[in-house]
């Protein structure tokens, strides 16, 4: 069985061989990369800065959470809004794994400008089992680039180390919670953030849109399950459809998009079943978005695929 | 108790390594074109052959050694999926492209008595992600398990330590997939004894 004391131990003592020298630790505040940061500071205190990059694709609240969690955690932290870069290189790009592609060009763009102006020689991931196992490679098939992995340009100007590479997540929450980091139960939202809950082209007001489509989503489904009306799932949101069909409201015929919204059941991502949630809950998310975004959405569905054939998210 | 995954490329050869370590046993995942000999001298105690995204109508190229390891290995070997279609091929059988593919949830039903399903209900929940599967069975093998739209889920060879199954028993949402592994890990040490 996966000893989290024990990894935590040889982990850290890796580290410590390994960082002889400054190093930054790309931070998004999930529970992956900031049980990979708190790894670090354990190995080489001061010498580490955390970089959270807000790529404009993060969800309702996102980045001052994260900037609470680093002041708490007591690291060295930059964070830097890069949303303008991001919209930009997305303009017009509908394909999932050139969104992917281009989103994992620019995290290491703006991680280059940072070590450059720190004089960093590493950059420390949270890359886990299945961003490269998905990554594919070799014999393996490309599923998703994950934006840590397949996304990486050749040219980097640094050495990347990547300590929790043969775990899942079920076991970094373990080590999570050993280390008492904030964010051990935090359900896994994607690097790429929000751009791979639009599917196809990404404008401003989309990504405001599922924005607030995700945190309805994620309010009910969290007070329910606090309510003990539903088990908790594993991964719950929300997804802006590109298709637009028509309603009716006011007596005004309407015709805007449909927000599909999907929970899963999982231990590690790898695999997973969708959540039998009830009816009643179902009905209230489709109610508060179908109202809250009228205009923009008159039509939300449920997901009922597993993993396999579907992935998790839809892009 | 040494047991190597050989990886065919498959999306959970990971998965399957971990199940192993999970249970005990010492473990690594090897490249399927990793030469017999350098297996042999490690003292490997069994072989899973992983699943893979290479189609076995015409892509068993894409499988390396894994023939060599099948003709020569004096030792108890698991093929799941793409690896269970290959052990079929590599006997004289037949595989190629299923009539139905299954991907997800299926109902496997245990058709016969066999080490590798001991302690078994009947029927289990299985995942399953193939686009191919079994169409003839060579006769020195049997099958042991089905399902609704994939009569060969499960074989094994009538004579030597060799088992297949064309679900996936390494992920979390198979039902009874580890004691898959804690049977094969049992045959494993059986057949060591026995030596």
């Amino acid at each position: 069985m996966f000893d989290a004391e024990k990894f935590v131990k040889e982990e850290t003592e890796k580290l410590k061989e390994k960082l002889t020298d400054k190093a930054m630790i790309a931070c998004s505040g999930g529970v992956d990369s900031t049980v990979a940061a708190v790894l670090a500071k354990k190995a080489i205190g001061n010498n580490l800065v955390a970089v959270y990059v807000d790529t404009g694709m993060m969800r309702k609240n996102e980045t001052e959470e994260v900037r609470k969690m680093f002041e708490n955690l007591g690291l060295n932290f930059k964070i830097i809004n890069a949303s303008e870069d991001f919209l930009t290189a997305l303009e017009n790009v509908t394909e999932p794994e050139e969104k992917r592609k281009i989103i994992g060009e620019r995290f290491i763009r703006v991680f280059e400008e940072e070590a450059k102006k720190d004089g960093v020689k590493y950059l420390i991931q949270g890359t886990i089992a299945p961003d490269w196992i998905e990554s594919g490679g070799g014999e393996r098939d490309t599923i998703k680039s994950h934006h840590n992995v397949g996304g990486l340009p050749e040219d980097i100007g640094f050495e990347i180390v990547e300590p929790l590479r043969d775990v899942y997540k079920d076991e970094v929450r373990k080590v999570a919670r050993l280390l008492g980091v904030e964010s051990k139960e935090r359900q896994p939202f994607p690097g790429p953030g929000l751009a791979v809950r639009i599917v196809g082209d990404i404008t401003k007001e989309k990504v405001e849109v599922v924005r607030e489509a995700n945190a309805i989503m994620e309010g009910i489904i969290e007070k329910s399950a606090d309510e003990g009306k539903i088990e908790k799932p594993w991964q719950y949101f929300a997804t802006l459809l590109s298709s637009k069909t028509v309603g009716v409201h006011g007596d005004l015929r309407n015709y805007v998009y449909i927000v599909s919204i999907r929970a899963v059941q999982s231990l590690d991502g790898m695999s997973a079943s969708y959540s039998k949630i009830p009816h009643e809950v179902l009905e209230k998310i489709s109610i508060e978005i179908t109202n809250k975004l009228g205009d923009k959405v008159n039509r939300v569905v449920y997901d009922i695929t597993n993993k396999p054939p579907g992935t998790i998210e839809f892009e | 108790m040494k047991i190597f995954v050989v990886d065919n490329g498959g999306q959970w050869t990971h998965r399957e390594w971990r199940v192993l370590r999970d249970l005990g046993v010492e473990t690594k995942i090897i490249p399927n074109t990793t030469p017999l000999k350098e297996i042999e001298k490690e003292n490997v105690d069994g072989l899973v052959l992983s699943g893979g995204a290479a189609r076995i109508g015409w892509e068993s190229a894409r499988l390396g050694e894994i023939g060599e390891y099948l003709n020569h290995a004096k030792i108890p070997i698991i093929g799941l999926c793409v690896g269970h279609q290959f052990m079929a091929l590599h006997f004289g059988g037949k595989a190629g492209p299923s009539t139905v593919p299954e991907f997800g949830k299926t109902k496997v039903t245990v058709k016969r008595d066999s080490p590798i399903f001991k302690g078994f209900p009947k029927t289990f929940i299985a995942w399953e992600s193939h686009n191919d599967e079994i169409k003839e069975l060579p006769d020195e093998f049997e099958i042991l398990a089905s399902s609704e739209n994939c009569l060969i889920q499960a074989i094994h060879h009538k004579e030597k330590p060799f088992y297949g199954l064309q679900y996936h028993p390494e992920v979390e949402d198979t039902e009874f997939g580890y004691e898959i592994f804690k049977n094969f890990i049992e045959i494993c040490k059986k057949y060591k004894s026995e030596k």
